[in-house]
């Protein structure tokens, strides 16, 4: 665990539950990270991860709970407050829904103009800058088809960077890639971890964790049941739960 | 054939008013299915059933009913409608409706993450629906229109049944006059011309409808899009 610091944490997350009619997704979940750290989030299929970090921007509406970003709580159900959040906390999808019908350029500079982040032209020279900055820059008058899985998910990651947010938040980013473009992928994220960029990733990919996460969670039936440094996880599993998941985890990570 | 070549004028005043017909509901159905689409696909439940009771209505029942309805109806409103008003009232009703399933089956056929992911980016609900949904939809919903304008063109002909001067009823009345005033029926010869033409004109368009299809298929890569196509129904009423 991190030791307490005096600084507010850059999200807190407190008692919060999600239901789905009967379903209890997220049942009473605390969690803080602070502007800098990297949190990984393991845990099997349907433990509520997905819901968890789309509570985290409102894009589900969590049932009872609190978030609080940067000192300020964010009212559940008010979509405003919401959407004004957002450019603030980056997201990146498992299917890199890139926008098939707008160029790779336009992709990336849509949100920041739309959001007066930025006016078109500077927009533009930024997103041709981070372009080059992850070797794609010849791609940006291609359309999305035009690119593989990794080089779109590259973009999504672009994309989501383009807004200058304060974190940025991944839901299993590699899980729908050919397991040779997931290296690229994984370099991204690895060059944004090292460079002090706050993130939260939802991924099976251990060795991630291992080289970058100051923090590992583990989740189970909608709540974290271990939390740690990731060595210390890994290597002392306290939960039964844990230890079962990592024993079927260990074969593709061996 | 020197009959249609003596009653040209005639012919091409009908076949004008059809096309006139065929594009003024095609816009007024246009209209009327851009809006009734939109609100098929908010969130208020009421707006949904609204628009759902409106197209189940209209696409339930025969257009010529809905033509005659409006036609003799009106009156008893204190309205009194000319049959060209009639049948184009008619017309866009029947074709807004259809519209509608249009523009809902394209809105609908984008993949959920799309609004998602524009979500994430900040984006507010408008302008999701205008940069992301709208122009993703178009790709079907373009080629549909097309064929709605097909299926128009083909009803136009119930305005006959209400007295429009439309091209069927005035080849129609050539058919009557010559037989009055030369003693002669030329009604195979008449309605062989008015055939070709229906034919000429309909593949026409729903060449131009697949042609749209396809050319908007490639400019959008591999992502097929067809759902609102298939909306239309096969033959009217
Ligand atoms: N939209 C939804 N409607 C109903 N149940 C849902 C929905 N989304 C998720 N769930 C349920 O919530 C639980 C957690 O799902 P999810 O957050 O996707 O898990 P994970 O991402 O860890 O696989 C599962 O039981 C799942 O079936
Ligand atoms: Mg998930």
């Amino acid at each position: 665990m991190t030791a307490p610091q005096a600084s507010a944490p850059l999200l807190a997350i407190s008692g919060l539950c999600k239901n789905y009619g009967a379903v209890s997704a997220l049942d009473h979940v605390d969690f803080e990270i602070e502007k800098g750290q990297v949190v990984s989030i393991i845990g099997p299929s349907g433990s509520g991860k997905s819901t968890f970090i789309r509570c985290m921007n409102g894009l589900e509406m969590a049932s009872s709970g609190t978030v609080t970003f940067e000192g300020r709580q964010i009212p559940l159900s008010n979509q405003r407050a919401w959407t004004k959040l957002r450019p603030d906390l980056g997201m990146v999808f498992q299917d890199y829904s890139l926008f098939p019908h707008l160029s790779i350029l336009r992709n990336i500079a849509l949100a920041p103009v739309l959001r007066g982040r930025a006016t078109k032209a500077e927009a533009q020279d930024r997103a041709l800058a981070l372009l080059a900055r992850f070797g794609l820059a010849d791609k940006a008058h291609a359309y999305p088809v035009e690119l593989s899985g990794g080089q779109q998910q590259r973009v999504a990651i672009i994309r989501a960077l383009a807004m200058n947010p304060k974190a940025l938040l991944f839901d299993e980013p590699t899980s729908a890639l050919d397991p040779e473009t997931i290296k690229d992928v994984l370099d991204i994220m690895l060059d944004l971890a090292r460079n002090g960029m706050t993130m939260i990733v939802v991924s099976h990919e251990i060795g991630f964790a291992r080289q970058v996460a100051d923090r590992l969670v583990f989740m189970a039936g909608g709540r974290i049941v271990e939390q740690g440094r990731p060595e210390d996880l890994i290597a002392r599993p306290q939960s039964e739960r844990l230890v079962e998941f990592l024993r079927h985890l260990a074969p593709r990570t061996a | 054939m020197s009959l249609i070549l003596d009653n040209m004028p005639l012919f091409l005043r009908g076949l004008l008013a059809t096309l006139q017909i065929g594009v003024v509901t095609l816009i007024a159905s246009t209209i009327i299915g851009f809006i009734l689409g939109t609100l098929a696909v908010t969130r208020s439940r009421l707006l949904r059933l609204v628009v759902r009771g409106y197209v189940e209505l209209l696409r339930a029942v025969p257009l010529i009913v809905n033509i005659f309805f409006i036609f003799f109806g009106a009156p008893l409103f204190g309205l009194q409608l000319t049959p060209y008003a009639a049948a184009v009232i008619g017309l866009s009703l029947w074709g807004g409706a259809n519209g509608a399933e249009i523009v809902r089956g394209g809105l609908l056929g984008v993949p959920r993450h799309q609004a998602q992911s524009a979500r994430a980016l900040g984006m507010t609900e408008p302008e999701i629906f205008i940069q992301i949904l709208l122009p993703q939809a178009m790709r079907a919903i373009i080629p549909a229109f097309a064929g709605l304008l097909t299926l128009l063109v083909q009803s136009t002909t119930l305005g006959a049944l209400v007295g429009v001067p439309e091209f069927l009823q005035i080849s129609r009345l050539v058919v009557e006059r010559t037989t009055v005033m030369q003693g002669i029926d030329p009604a195979f010869q008449v309605y062989a011309f008015v055939l070709v033409i229906y034919f000429l004109l309909c593949s026409t368009l729903s060449f131009a409808s697949r042609w749209l299809e396809s050319v908007l298929a490639a400019r959008g890569g591999s992502r097929k899009t067809g759902t609102a196509k298939s909306l239309l129904p096969e033959t009217v009423s």
